[in-house]
């Protein structure tokens, strides 16, 4: 059974033994696979200057087993975005507290696509929005590849483009703001099939937090999804 | 990198603000036709792609391709041939369709299609694929000679994307009646500017003083993202938030 743990500084003590693995997954799936060569280190680690203290994960771990990942650092502190893509964004500087950015969302292969059980990726997206829900966020500012546009949309992800796509090494990379409400989180929760939230809170006793509360089951429309 | 000003990236960026604040298929189509018709399309479609045995005319979320055209595509079954869908499925990123590659000596099918479509003035075209996980999607919009370099291209993409995004969202049952934005006295605010009264006069008309009124049309402004009174006005007409 796959849980979504939330790891900040102050539980990462509880989770040290996960950290090594996670930078060398993150090595082999965004330098020696998607081939992001920026980010290549001789040490084998991917970890870069916004792997702070300040940053948030969250772990989704399977019989002890790290199977996927997704990384969030607050926007109040430097970003992607204000240091390395300032000119994807056009609207002006993000400096808030209730807005977050998010990066590095990755499943491992063996586990990506269609299983048994809500899909890795939905679920982390899911979380995220739990996440921002409980502790108080409004937003999450994203650098991304603009084809994850049209998955946003269908998924309910409310994404506001901040410029517009820059080609970099043939990818098409823009920045976008996506809403963090509770509407959105009720609509991810309704298509992957969750009824209540799913975050484990280990250690985090003393972060204050809001609990979100059940779903309760709404009428699903029956009208064809995909054109 | 960035020029100093940036025109038609801000214009893509309004435009998608625009869009997201508009409720009805007409208001997205017609500001897409404005847009793009600026930089010299006169033609577009955004369909989901066919496989075999499938029929453009089913998948079409919007058709803005001369009739005749679109009449004789599907009777000689050209996305069959057309080389431009078919590389859809082999790019992540927009293309051009001067650049889409075929045999140009020996693929004569695909040729013949893009020879055809000039007899419609679709001269010059740009596709923006658009991957689902079970489909793939494009917005293929094209004119005689239109404006195309890479400032122009990218807010295209911008365009195209959020474009067929909002249509596909507005085409999906809701559960529950859009909310309206605005409140009365937003609406009975934007109704008197509608018919041509200056903030002091609906002051008058409503009794409130001009201050107050100019601050409830900043907040259906901004409830709507407009960038001035006369684009609020239009915007809430178009939505259905107002009537005169």
């Amino acid at each position: 059974m796959q849980d979504i743990h939330v790891v900040r500084k102050d539980n990462r003590h509880l989770y040290e033994g996960y950290f090594d693995p996670y930078f060398r997954l993150r090595h082999e799936i965004y330098v020696k696979q998607r081939k992001w060569m920026a980010l290549d280190r001789p040490d084998g680690r991917e970890i870069d200057q916004f792997d702070t203290e300040e940053a948030v994960y969250l772990f989704c771990i399977d019989n002890d087993q790290l199977i996927g990942a997704m990384r969030a650092v607050p926007t109040v502190m430097p970003t992607l975005m204000s240091e390395i893509f300032p000119y994807l964004n056009m609207r002006g500087p993000i400096h808030r507290s209730d807005v977050y950015e998010l990066s590095r969302i990755f499943v491992i292969p063996e586990r990506r696509g269609e299983h048994a059980g809500p899909r890795v990726d939905m679920l982390l997206l899911t979380a995220i929005m739990e996440y921002g829900l409980s502790t108080g966020l409004t937003g999450f500012s994203i650098v991304l590849e603009s084809w994850w546009l049209p998955r946003f949309e269908r998924c309910g992800w409310k994404a506001r483009p901040l410029g517009v796509p820059h080609m970099m090494d043939g990818m098409s990379v823009l920045a976008v703001l996506v809403d963090c409400d509770e509407g959105t989180w009720t609509t991810l929760c309704s298509q992957i099939g969750l009824s209540k939230p799913v975050l484990t809170w280990r250690g985090l006793t003393g972060v204050n937090r809001r609990s979100l509360p059940d779903i309760s089951p709404r009428v699903q429309p029956t009208a064809q999804q995909a054109q | 990198m960035q020029q100093l000003e940036p025109y038609w990236g801000r214009r893509a960026l309004d435009f998608v603000d625009a869009i997201e604040a508009t409720d009805s298929f007409a208001g997205v189509i017609t500001q897409f036709e404005k847009i793009i018709g600026d930089l010299g399309f006169h033609a577009y479609i955004m369909a989901r792609i066919p496989t075999a045995g499938e029929a453009l005319a089913e998948m079409t979320v919007a058709n803005g391709w001369p009739a005749q055209w679109f009449e004789l595509y599907n009777r000689e079954n050209f996305n069959a041939v057309d080389p431009i869908p078919r590389h859809c499925f082999n790019t992540l990123n927009p293309f051009e369709w001067k650049d889409v590659p075929y045999d140009r000596e020996r693929d004569l099918a695909a040729d013949n299609v893009m020879m055809r479509a000039r007899d419609f003035r679709l001269n010059a075209g740009f596709c923006i694929p658009i991957h689902y996980d079970d489909a793939t999607s494009a917005v293929s919009i094209a004119g005689e000679r239109p404006y195309l370099d890479a400032e122009t291209k990218s807010a295209l993409h911008l365009i195209g994307v959020f474009t067929h995004g909002r249509l596909r969202a507005l085409a999906r049952p809701t559960l529950a009646a859009p909310a309206r934005r605005l409140s009365e006295i937003e609406a009975e605010v934007l109704r008197w500017a509608a018919r041509g009264k200056t903030a002091w006069e609906t002051g008058r008309i409503l009794q409130l003083s001009e201050r107050t009124v100019r601050w409830h049309l900043e907040e259906a402004q901004r409830k709507l993202m407009t960038k001035n009174k006369t684009a609020t006005v239009a915007l809430a007409l178009v939505n259905g938030e107002i009537n005169l």
